[in-house]
């Protein structure tokens, strides 16, 4: 188990880094980013990927940081996980990011392992990007041209694909306003506390005169990419905040997946399953904290 | 001559015993926690190359072609190994029963995925690992039998061609009148069960560093070997070496749980460093290599099983009916584990008829081999599950119902229908200890309380007998000859008094360096920290095994033992000579003086005599020789070759544990939650009480995975699909509990000091009572989990079946 032989780079800068990206796409070089390892290493040991150079960003301090910017909040792309969890400012204003965290894999892993780098790696089982989905959680790419923004409904393809260019870097993930009084959730079922979930549910919602509002669910480890949940979403919005619609709309959620993932772990049908409880359970506890 | 042996601490010539049985800091641990041990992965040899195995990606294949120039031309790379030279200088593993191993690599055709195909021996093991990518090989798939009952099937696809059959071996054994039994019986209760593969997967894998002497034509094996001296022996049969010329080096391992799995490494490290002139080759199996061929699986069985019961809730007949998968070889031994439940087959109960229907058949799975408990986990998980359900029959409670069959304590020694003599024990007084423990009626209403809610809470008390201190004739059936494990000890004082233990196996995580230290400090009463305790190399050695079917701490105590008393006995000769021709039975030890017992003030201490022994032989008794040394080999006493139908004396010692466990099944997920776990537990004598309830918590933890979580996936062309540790779920501190434990102590008649084996029985016994809980939680809903793991999913679907997932 050892990586096949490759470069390895480790710009001090994101403008040096992308220039090495601008130039090894020249070169015709296959060429990975390392934002931390937590999967890519064991990728690469396993011979499972095998770039020809890898550019590391751990030495691109510029990259690490958590701070407000205005009621946004903007989060470094090689910020660690274990950051994001130990920041007050996302415990106390985002909580359901904060809350995320927590449940990505174990406080080891947490260490290494970097926001940006679970963002760009998107993994289909990973929390963040339902909760990008669920939160419009905006990405920040820099590129050759200057930055751009790609919302998260943009950015994940499919597995393990967003749509980054081969010379950009996602420098910055850029939380906006969390509503005060929103209801939120997120649990996850996987069979060994910390592992890669086998379905997960986020959830926001509102209350107005007992009525459930702007209801959003997204589902993770179920398909491709994280989802949303709009028909599930559509059972509840309007309708009063009881366990019943709580039932009916998990109901929908269950049902509407579309061709669930079916693996080793997890039948299709079983997924589906997780779906309907998670998202019961989820939009209960995401009712109670809404004030 | 038979010797005789302190039966209890009690009895150990000190007034006051100082160690053995006290929570003694482990001697192994300084170098533990400082990192200092020598694990094999740290040795490195002047002009040492490493070693990377190619492997099959094919179940069942043909072997056209291999073809190294490639990788022999990769610079860095030193020796390829491959069919050809392992054709010329190697023979197939030996097996019990005989004729089913195959080569250290494949050398007509490959029979699982993961068999070596192709080696090579670099620089480093980067390039090894680049140069096997280079090998070009030819295959020719064949059909793979992926499973059991496939390999049965009429016109299955046949493994090994020379027996024209998968089937190793089908044997009845029958116990008593079973027809009868069961014809007479009130009751009968069938199940059908399935386990699944689960197996070790010790913090280390295995790993050796092999050099051939090609002038001596002689190879030493550095390695993490369990059992030194018979891997050794095993590899004089397959490398065509005189067995002395074979010399084992075990080191330190992290962990072993039984599967590590040494032979092919082994072998193949040797021929390549032979090939490479005699250059020392290195070979780390990495993770995924354990995973998919390294011995890690174990146990993929399935039962139909019966219990044969009166009204009033007495077994008469347990009937089993086995069909084992051994995976594509028997190389690794796992035949064996469906020998060793005769050694406790009818668990605690007093039951007077059993049959045992065995079929053990290849398949193009990975070979399994032995894990933790050895055969009877799977076991006694059908008797407990049958005892529960007779229990739900018969509307008893499934405290009653055992209590009501268990072995009485007058009845010791005991002989189960199967052969095997139970030593000691008091299986109520434990029952009785851990209802107590864990207030089993509160818990009942606690669950009383859950169920009225439409919560699926359940509660088990399952108990198993751990036989301990296993001997060769228990698995004659399988083919295994011999009767008496010896296992030895080489004790010396030096001038100054400092005594010295040569053993033969080395550090695992038990701690027996530790217990041999213990025994030798209290008797001859000096302090543990005089007392060093080592390994030497299978040349070095008294006769040993080493680790392996809970017998080190007893088989160890009693060498230790017998090696002190030679020593008192040279001691008293050369004290008595001193004290003016006193004879040596005037003579007695006490507190680490040798005194003369009519005036005990007279004496020397044990470091003034072996001090004159060594450095004052004009003092010494005329011909006696100045050499305080004595080496002892223990083996169990009383062993005897089976009869016919498998019956004799094997494992020496029967430990006992009742566990009672508290889940909680989420009707949404099929989750299940563990809430409460108590453990009494009766292993004699405890030698050192902290590794005891070590060995009980590990071994809790390693159940908690083969009853929830653990399982090697295969698909229907024998692929595995488990080859990580991300498919591959051992649980985490996360998902075992904290056990509470208490525990009584009957000690052994038959062992030196009283002990008894103790290192699987909570592996016996966790799978059965998590499982047992279980359906005591589904008991409402009429349904019952059979198959391990018991994974959410196999529960949800399950309760969906009956309309009760929610």
């Amino acid at each position: 188990m050892k990586a096949a032989s490759f470069d390895y780079h480790a710009p001090p800068t994101v403008e040096s880094a992308i220039a090495l990206l601008q130039r090894f796409e020249g070169e015709g070089l296959d060429t990975k980013l390392l934002a931390g390892g937590q999967s890519l290493m064991p990728m690469l040991n396993m011979r499972i990927a095998r770039p020809q150079v890898l550019v590391d960003l751990g030495k691109i301090e510029a990259l690490d940081y958590i701070r407000a910017e205005g009621e946004a909040i903007a989060i470094g792309s090689m910020a660690s996980k274990r950051a994001a969890e130990d920041s007050p400012l996302l415990r106390e204003q985002q909580p359901l990011f904060h809350a995320a965290t927590l449940l990505i894999g174990h406080r080891q892993i947490r260490n290494r392992g970097t926001v940006g780098g679970s963002f760009a790696h998107a993994d289909p089982a990973a929390e963040y990007p339902a909760v990008a989905l669920v939160q419009d959680i905006r990405m920040r790419a820099q590129g050759p041209n200057g930055v751009r923004e790609i919302a998260a409904s943009d950015f994940f393809v499919t597995f393990m694909t967003t749509s980054l260019e081969a010379t950009e870097i996602l420098v910055e993930v850029r939380l906006p306003p969390f509503r005060p009084g929103t209801g939120w959730a997120i649990q996850e079922f996987a069979k060994r506390h910390g592992d890669l979930a086998l379905a997960g549910i986020a959830v926001t919602l509102r209350k107005a005169n007992g009525r459930c509002e702007d209801v959003r669910i997204g589902a993770f480890g179920v398909n491709a990419t994280a989802v949303r949940l709009p028909a599930a979403e559509a059972a509840l919005n309007g309708q009063s905040a009881t366990t019943e619609n709580f039932a009916r709309a998990a109901a929908v959620a269950g049902e509407s997946v579309a061709e669930p993932l079916g693996d080793v772990h997890a039948t299709p049908d079983y997924r589906r399953q997780l779906v309907k409880v998670l998202t019961e359970r989820c939009l209960a506890e995401a009712a109670a904290r809404a004030a | 001559m038979a010797r005789e042996f302190p039966r209890l601490p009690e009895e150990l010539p000190t007034s006051a015993v100082r160690y053995v049985g006290k929570e003694v800091r482990r001697v192994e641990d300084p170098a533990l926690v400082s990192g200092s041990a020598p694990f094999i992965d740290n040795l490195q040899l002047p002009g040492m190359l490493h070693c990377a195995i190619l492997r099959s990606p094919h179940a069942h294949a043909r072997v056209l072609k291999v073809d190294a120039s490639a990788a022999e031309a990769l610079e860095g790379v030193v020796a390829v190994l491959t069919p050809d030279d392992v054709k010329r200088w190697a023979n197939a593993h030996v097996t019990s029963p005989p004729g089913w191993g195959t080569h250290c690599i494949a050398i007509d055709k490959v029979i699982y995925v993961g068999e070596p195909v192709a080696a090579v021996a670099a620089t480093s093991r980067h390039v090894a690992e680049d140069a096997i990518e280079l090998i070009d090989v030819d295959y020719e798939v064949l059909p793979a039998v992926a499973s059991a009952p496939a390999a049965i099937a009429p016109d299955a696809p046949v493994l090994f061609e020379e027996h024209g059959t998968n089937v190793i071996q089908k044997r009845v054994y029958t116990w008593g009148e079973v027809d009868r039994v069961f014809r007479e019986a009130d009751h009968v209760v069938t199940a059908s069960f399935r386990w699944n593969r689960c197996g070790a997967n010790p913090t280390e894998t295995f790993g050796c560093v092999c050099q051939w002497d090609l002038t001596d034509n002689s190879l030493v094996c550095h390695g993490s070997y369990q059992v030194p001296g018979f891997w050794g022996l095993a590899r004089s049969f397959s490398l065509n070496l005189p067995a002395n010329k074979v010399k084992v080096v075990s080191h330190p391992m992290g962990g072993g749980f039984g599967g590590k799995g040494g032979a092919r490494g082994t072998d193949i490290a040797a021929l390549l460093s032979r090939k490479a002139g005699g250059l020392p080759v290195k070979y780390i199996e990495d993770r995924m290599e354990c995973l998919l061929a390294g011995g890690s699986q174990s146990w993929d069985r399935r039962y139909e099983a019966s219990l044969a019961l009166k009204a009033d809730g007495t077994i008469t007949g347990f009937d089993v009916k086995l069909l084992d998968d051994q995976g594509a070889t028997t190389e690794t031994y796992g035949t064996i584990s469906v020998a060793k439940p005769l050694a406790a087959f009818t668990g605690n109960y007093r039951i007077e008829a059993a049959r045992y229907d065995t079929t053990l058949v290849v398949t193009n799975r990975a070979p399994v081999a032995p894990y933790r408990g050895y055969g009877p986990p799977p076991h006694f998980l059908v008797l407990e599950n049958l005892v529960d359900m007779a229990a739900r029959k018969l509307a008893l409670d499934p405290a009653d119902i055992r209590r009501r069959n268990y072995i009485r304590p007058e009845q010791f020694p005991y002989t189960i229908p199967s052969g095997n003599e139970y030593d000691s024990g008091d299986y109520e007084a434990v029952l009785d200890k851990v209802l107590k423990l864990a207030d089993y009626a509160a818990l009942r209403k606690e669950q009383a309380a859950a169920r009225a809610e439409g919560r699926l809470v359940g509660i088990s008390v399952v108990n198993t007998v751990e036989p301990g201190v296993f001997d060769w004739n228990a698995y004659a059936t399988v083919g295994v000859q011999g009767v008496g494990v010896p296992e030895g000890a080489r004790v010396s004082f030096d001038v100054l008094g400092n005594i010295t233990i040569v053993v033969g196996f080395n550090l695992q995580g038990q701690g027996q360096f530790t217990v041999a230290a213990q025994v030798a400090a209290d008797y001859f009463g000096v302090d543990i920290t005089s007392v060093k305790v080592t390994t030497a190399a299978t040349d070095a050695t008294p006769p040993h095994f080493g680790q392996g079917g809970s017998r080190v701490g007893v088989a160890i105590t009693g060498a230790v033992l017998g090696a002190c008393q030679k020593l008192e006995a040279d001691f008293k000769r050369v004290v008595g000579h001193i004290m003016g021709g006193l004879p040596p039975d005037a003579i007695e030890l006490m507190d680490g003086r040798l005194r003369v017992k009519a005036n005990p003030a007279m004496g020397m201490t044990v470091a003034e005599v072996a001090g004159t022994m060594l450095g004052r032989s004009d003092l010494l008794p005329p011909g006696m020789e100045p050499n305080p040394t004595a080496t002892s080999v223990w083996t169990a006493p009383g062993r005897n070759m089976p009869d016919e139908e498998g019956r004799c004396r094997s494992y020496l010692t029967a430990a006992t544990a009742t566990h009672v466990v508290m889940v909680e099944v989420d009707r949404g997920t099929g989750h299940t939650s563990i809430l409460k776990y108590f453990i009494v537990d009766d292993c004699g004598t405890r030698l050192n009480p902290a590794s005891v309830e070590g060995q009980l918590q590990g071994a809790v933890a390693q159940g908690v995975g083969a009853a929830l979580l653990e399982e090697y996936v295969y698909d229907d062309g024998a692929n595995p699909l488990v080859t990580t540790f991300v498919d591959y779920l051992m649980p985490s501190i996360h998902e075992v509990p904290i056990t509470r434990r208490d525990h009584i102590v009957t000690p052994s008649p038959v062992t030196p000091l009283g002990a008894k084996g103790c290192g699987e029985g909570a592996m016996h016994t966790t799978p059965a009572a998590i499982t047992c809980a279980i359906n005591d939680a589904l008991a409402p809903l009429g349904i019952e989990m059979t198959e391990t793991p018991a994974t959410a999913q196999r529960v949800w679907m399950r309760l969906k079946e009956v309309g009760a997932a929610r």
